[in-house]
C-alpha cells in the first residue's frame, strides 16, 4: 500500500469509486440521504482549500466539537488533508474544559456544529488567543450572530472553491505531502487524577490499526457503519473513520442522538460497537420486552432460549453440538432469534464488539444464544484504541482476547500490562514528563505503553485485565491481588448479590465475606426442599455453604495459586446504603465494612468455627436496633 | 391605535356566561410579527379571550378584527384557513394516532385534491401528499421531534405531547400562533426548551404570536408587549418593563399591602 495518510487512502477510493457509490449516508427529514465518493470527495477538497485560504497551516491542531454527523467527518479529513490534526472534544464539554483543551493544543481555528457549541465558544473570547475563527454548520438560530470570528462551513468552501480556480491540482498537491509519522488526531483523555493529556496518534499509528484489527475481523466496501459513538472518543475514528477511507465502508450518520437505536434498525450495520454498560441495558430491555410480548411469541422464546444458551456454551467450549441440537438450534433461529435480531438492528451482523469493563459470561453467553457474536476488545486511547481481542471460536469469559498481530503484550514484575506494536501513540502533547512516564524504551529500542492496568496472559495467551494496577493489593506472601476482580468474579454466580474480598500486607490469604442473593438462593432452596424463614435463616443454612462453596472453587480456579480466596462467610445481612455501607450507587465502602466486621474479619483469620454478631440496624422508619445472630465461617 | 401595522385588533369585547361577565369592553391590538402576552391571576378571562379569538366563543359585544375580517362573524372553521392557529391548555390531539399522523392531519387545509384522488394515491395526489410530507418533516425537525416521529402521541410524556401539539399549529402555516399556556406544568429545562422554540418560530417563521402564561419570569423575557387581564378587565398594556412597575398590576396579583 503506497497511501500512508488518512486523506491519501480517502483520496484514492474517491478515485476508485467515484460517483456510483455511496460514501456516506445521513438520514434528514426522514429520509436516508445518500453522498457519493464524488460528492465526498469534492466537500473534503474545497473545505480544505478554504482552510488553506484562512491560514492552516501544516502541522497546526484544529478542535472539533459536534455530534456524528457528514460535514463532521468532511472538516476531519479536510483538516488531515492539508498536514493539520484534529483535536476531538466531546459534545457535552463545558466552556472551561474547552477553554483547556483549545489552550493547551494550541489550535488555531474550532469546528463548531451549532448555536450551543458555538455559543460556548463565544464565551471563551478573549481567552483563546491562537484561536483565529470559530467555523460551523448548523445555522439554526445563528441568524442573528453577527461575529467576525465566526464563519459557515459553506463559506469555507466557497473560499475554497475560489482557490481551486487559481490553483488546480492544489488538493492532490496538498494530500500528497501528507506523511505517516505526522499527527492526525489528538485525543485528550479524561484523566481521572490531574489535568487532562493530549494523546498525539500519528496516521502510522491510525492505519496500523487499523491493519491489525482487520487482519482479524476484515472490513468490505459493502459494509455499512452507524457512526454514533462521540467524535471526541478513539473509538469512533478507529472503528469509522478509519475503515471508511481503509476499506470503502460506508458511513450512516443518525438524525438525532435520540434516533441512534432506531436508525440503527433501519441500516442494521454489518459491525457494531457497545459500550459494556450498553450491552447490558439491551439485555434487560429485551428480557422486558419479551415479558410484553404477545403468547405465543413469548412461548416460543421461553422453549428455544435454552437451546441458544446450549449452542452458545457448546461454542465456548469449542465442542461440536449434536445433530439433534443444530436442528434444533435452526428452528429456534428461524422462529425466534433471527426476527430478534432484526429488532435490534443486528440482522447483518458479523462482529459485535464491547470495551472498558469486563462483561458478565451471563451477557455474553445471552448474546451469543441470540446468534450475536460479541467479543471482547481491549486498549486504550495511547494504543489508538484496541490492542487485543477475542477470535471467532475462541471466546473466554474472563480474558478480553488474544493480542492483535504485530502486537506484543507482556507483564511487568509489578502485574502490570504493558502494550508494544506500531500502535503506541507518538506521545503526550506538551508533556514530555507524563510521556516519559507512561512509556518505555526498553534495550532494543522497542516502546512499551504501560496501561497501568494490572493483569496477566493465560497458557493459551489470552489476557486477563484484573484491575487499575494501583487498586492492587500486595498480601504478605508477596502475592499481588485484586478485591475488585475477585468481588466481580464471585458476582458472575447467579446465587451470589455481593462480596467484598479481603487481604492485606499483614495478611497471608484472600478471605471474602459474602451475601447471597434471596431470590435465587431462596428458589434454589425450594426445589432442594430446604425450608427456611428468613434471610438470616437461609443464609446460614449449611447446604448454602456447600452452594456457595462451588462457587468459590469455580473462581479459585482462576486465580493464582497465592491469591486464592482460603476462607469465607455468608453474611447474615446485606450490605446496606441506609447504613453507609455502600455508596447509593452500590459501590462497597470497604473502610465502613471492614471496621463494622471487623470480628468476622477477624475470625476468618484466626480459625474460630463462628461468631456471634450483633449488628446495629437502622429501619426504614429511622429507629435503630440490633440484631443478634451466629455467622459460621467456611474454610475452602 | 387601529394602525395599518395591525394583524388582529380586539374592539371593545365583552362576554358574559348568564350573568358572569367573563370580558367587559377589552381592546387592544397585535403588531404584525410580535410576541404578545396575555396575563393575568387566575380566572382573569384570558383563556376567554383567546376562545373569543379563534372562534370558540362568539362574545355578545364587539369585534375581532384579523386582517379586516371580523372574527366573531366568522364560522368556526374558516378560522385556520385565515391563517390562525392556536394550541390548548389541556393539549387536543388525536391521541391514538402517531405524531407524524397528528401533523399530516393538520395539513387538511392545504390539500385541494378530493378524497376519491386521495384514495387512488395516483398522479396529482400523490406528489401533494409527498409535499406535504416534506412540509410536515421540517416542522418535525425543527422540533426535534425526530425520535417520536411514529410513537402514539397517547403514550407520550405531557412535555412531548406539547411540543407535537405546537408542531400541529405550527403545520397550519399560521401568520398568527394563539399559544394557552404552553409551558404550564413543564419543568424547567421543558419551559425553556419551548421558550427557544417560541423565538425560533417567531424569528425564522416570522409568525406572531400571541400567548397566555403564567409564568412570569418566560413571560417577560421572550413577549415584546403584555396585556394584563383582571376580572375581565384590562387593567394595563405596554412593555415587560412597564407592567413590572405598574401599581394595578402588582396590586392585582399581590393584593393589597
Amino acid at each position: 500500500m503506497n497511501e500512508q495518510t488518512l486523506p491519501q487512502l480517502f483520496l484514492s477510493q474517491a478515485q476508485k469509486y467515484g460517483a456510483n457509490r455511496v460514501a456516506v449516508r445521513e438520514k434528514e427529514l426522514g429520509i436516508w440521504r445518500e453522498f457519493s465518493w464524488q460528492d465526498s470527495y469534492e466537500q473534503v477538497k474545497f473545505f480544505a482549500l478554504g482552510m488553506i485560504a484562512l491560514g492552516l497551516q501544516r502541522g497546526d491542531h484544529v478542535c472539533s466539537i459536534g455530534d456524528n454527523d457528514r460535514e463532521y467527518l468532511w472538516g476531519f479529513l479536510g483538516v488531515q488533508a492539508v498536514g493539520a490534526a484534529v483535536v476531538g472534544m466531546y459534545t457535552d464539554a463545558i466552556p472551561s474544559e474547552m477553554e483547556y483543551v483549545i489552550n493547551h493544543s494550541d489550535a488555531t481555528f474550532a469546528l463548531a456544529q451549532d448555536q450551543e457549541q458555538v455559543d460556548k465558544l463565544l464565551e471563551l473570547k478573549g481567552k483563546t488567543p491562537k484561536l483565529k475563527k470559530v467555523i460551523y454548520w448548523d445555522d439554526r438560530g445563528m441568524w442573528g450572530y453577527d461575529d467576525e470570528w465566526l464563519i459557515s462551513f459553506a463559506e469555507v468552501q466557497a473560499l475554497g472553491r475560489e482557490l481551486d480556480k487559481k490553483e488546480p491540482g492544489r488538493f492532490e498537491t496538498e494530500v500528497a505531502l501528507g506523511q505517516a509519522e505526522d499527527t492526525a488526531l489528538v485525543c485528550y483523555t479524561s484523566g481521572t487524577t490531574g489535568l487532562p493529556k493530549g494523546v498525539m496518534l500519528t496516521h502510522h499509528n491510525l492505519l496500523s490499526a487499523a491493519q491489525c484489527a482487520f487482519s482479524i475481523d476484515p472490513r468490505y466496501e459493502t459494509d455499512n457503519h452507524v457512526s454514533f459513538m462521540p467524535m471526541g472518543w478513539i473509538a469512533e475514528p478507529a472503528f469509522g473513520i478509519v475503515p471508511h477511507c481503509y476499506a470503502g465502508m460506508v458511513m450512516n450518520f443518525p438524525e438525532e442522538p435520540e434516533t441512534v437505536r432506531e436508525n440503527i434498525r433501519e441500516i442494521a450495520p454489518d459491525n457494531l460497537f457497545y459500550s459494556a454498560r450498553l450491552w447490558e441495558n439491551l439485555v434487560g430491555m429485551v428480557q422486558v420486552r419479551m415479558k410484553d410480548a404477545a403468547w405465543l411469541n413469548r412461548k416460543l422464546y421461553d422453549w428455544f432460549l435454552p437451546i441458544g444458551y446450549q449452542m452458545a456454551d457448546k461454542k465456548f467450549s469449542k465442542e461440536k453440538p449434536g445433530i439433534g441440537l443444530q436442528a434444533a438450534y435452526k428452528v429456534g433461529d428461524w422462529l425466534v432469534f433471527r426476527p430478534l435480531r432484526g429488532q435490534l438492528g443486528m440482522s447483518r451482523l458479523r462482529g459485535a464488539y464491547t470495551a472498558g469493563a469486563t462483561l458478565s459470561p451471563d451477557h455474553l453467553r445471552f448474546f451469543h444464544a441470540l446468534g450475536i457474536n460479541l467479543k471482547q476488545i481491549y486498549g486504550s486511547t495511547e494504543v489508538t484504541g484496541g490492542a487485543t481481542q477475542h477470535r471467532d471460536g475462541d471466546i473466554k469469559f474472563a480474558s478480553v482476547g488474544v493480542a492483535n498481530p504485530d502486537i506484543e503484550i507482556r507483564v511487568s514484575d509489578e502485574g502490570e500490562l504493558q502494550i508494544s506494536g506500531p500502535i503506541v501513540m507518538k506521545g503526550y502533547y506538551k508533556n514530555a514528563e507524563a510521556t516519559a512516564k507512561d512509556i518505555l524504551v526498553d534495550e532494543d529500542g522497542r516502546r512499551w505503553f504501560k496501561t497501568g492496568d494490572a493483569g496477566y496472559i493465560d497458557e493459551d495467551g489470552h489476557v486477563i485485565f484484573q484491575d487499575r494496577l494501583k487498586n492492587m493489593i500486595r498480601l504478605a506472601n508477596g502475592e499481588v491481588f485484586s478485591p475488585q476482580f475477585v468481588e466481580g468474579r464471585l458476582k458472575f454466580s447467579p446465587y451470589i448479590r455481593d462480596a467484598m474480598a479481603i487481604g492485606s500486607t499483614d495478611r497471608d490469604y484472600v478471605t471474602a465475606m459474602i451475601i447471597i442473593d434471596f431470590e435465587n438462593v431462596g428458589h434454589w432452596a425450594e426445589k432442594q426442599r430446604i425450608g427456611y424463614t428468613t434471610f438470616v435463616d437461609l443464609s446460614q443454612k449449611p447446604q448454602v455453604y456447600e452452594l456457595i462453596q462451588t462457587a468459590v472453587d469455580e473462581v479459585n480456579k482462576t486465580l493464582p495459586e497465592g491469591a486464592r480466596i482460603r476462607r469465607f462467610v455468608l453474611m447474615h445481612k446485606e450490605f446496606d446504603a441506609d447504613e453507609a455501607e455502600m455508596t447509593r450507587s452500590r459501590k462497597l465502602r470497604r473502610d465502613v465494612l471492614a471496621d463494622r466486621y471487623c470480628e468476622i474479619v477477624e475470625a476468618m483469620y484466626n480459625g474460630r468455627e463462628a461468631v456471634q454478631v450483633r449488628a446495629p440496624v437502622k429501619y426504614q422508619d429511622g429507629s435503630e436496633g440490633f440484631v443478634e445472630t451466629q455467622v459460621r465461617v467456611m474454610g475452602v | 391605535m387601529n394602525s395599518n401595522a395591525d394583524l388582529l385588533s380586539v374592539q371593545n369585547v365583552s362576554l358574559s356566561f348568564g350573568g358572569n361577565a367573563a370580558l367587559s369592553d377589552v381592546s387592544f391590538a397585535v403588531r404584525k410579527g410580535e410576541i404578545r402576552a396575555i396575563i393575568g391571576p387566575n380566572g382573569a378571562g384570558k383563556t376567554s379571550m383567546l376562545n373569543c379569538i379563534s372562534g370558540f366563543y362568539r362574545p355578545q359585544k364587539g369585534q375581532v378584527l384579523f386582517q379586516g375580517t371580523d372574527l366573531t362573524q366568522t364560522p368556526t372553521h374558516k378560522i385556520a384557513p385565515l391563517g390562525i392557529a392556536r394550541t390548548f391548555q389541556n393539549i387536543a390531539l388525536y391521541t391514538g394516532l402517531s405524531t407524524l399522523d397528528n401533523l399530516m392531519a393538520a395539513r387538511h387545509i392545504h390539500m385541494k385534491q378530493n378524497g376519491l384522488q386521495s384514495m387512488l394515491y395516483w398522479g396529482a395526489a400523490r406528489r401533494e401528499e409527498v409535499a406535504h410530507r416534506e412540509k410536515v418533516e421540517e416542522i418535525i425537525d425543527f422540533l426535534e421531534i425526530e425520535h417520536i416521529r411514529k410513537a402514539i402521541v397517547g403514550a407520550l410524556p405531557y412535555g412531548l405531547r406539547k411540543r407535537v401539539e405546537l408542531g400541529r399549529a405550527l403545520a397550519l402555516e399560521p401568520e398568527m400562533l394563539l399559544l394557552d399556556e404552553p409551558m404550564a406544568g413543564m419543568n424547567v429545562e421543558e419551559k425553556e426548551d419551548m421558550a427557544r422554540f417560541i423565538l425560533d418560530i417567531h424569528e425564522l417563521r416570522g409568525v406572531t404570536i400571541v400567548l397566555i402564561e403564567h409564568d412570569m419570569g418566560l413571560v417577560m423575557d421572550i413577549s415584546q408587549r403584555v396585556v394584563v387581564l383582571d376580572f375581565g378587565r384590562k387593567i394595563a398594556e405596554g412593555t415587560p418593563a412597564e407592567i413590572k412597575h405598574d401599581e394595578r398590576v402588582i396590586h392585582a396579583y399581590l393584593g393589597e399591602q
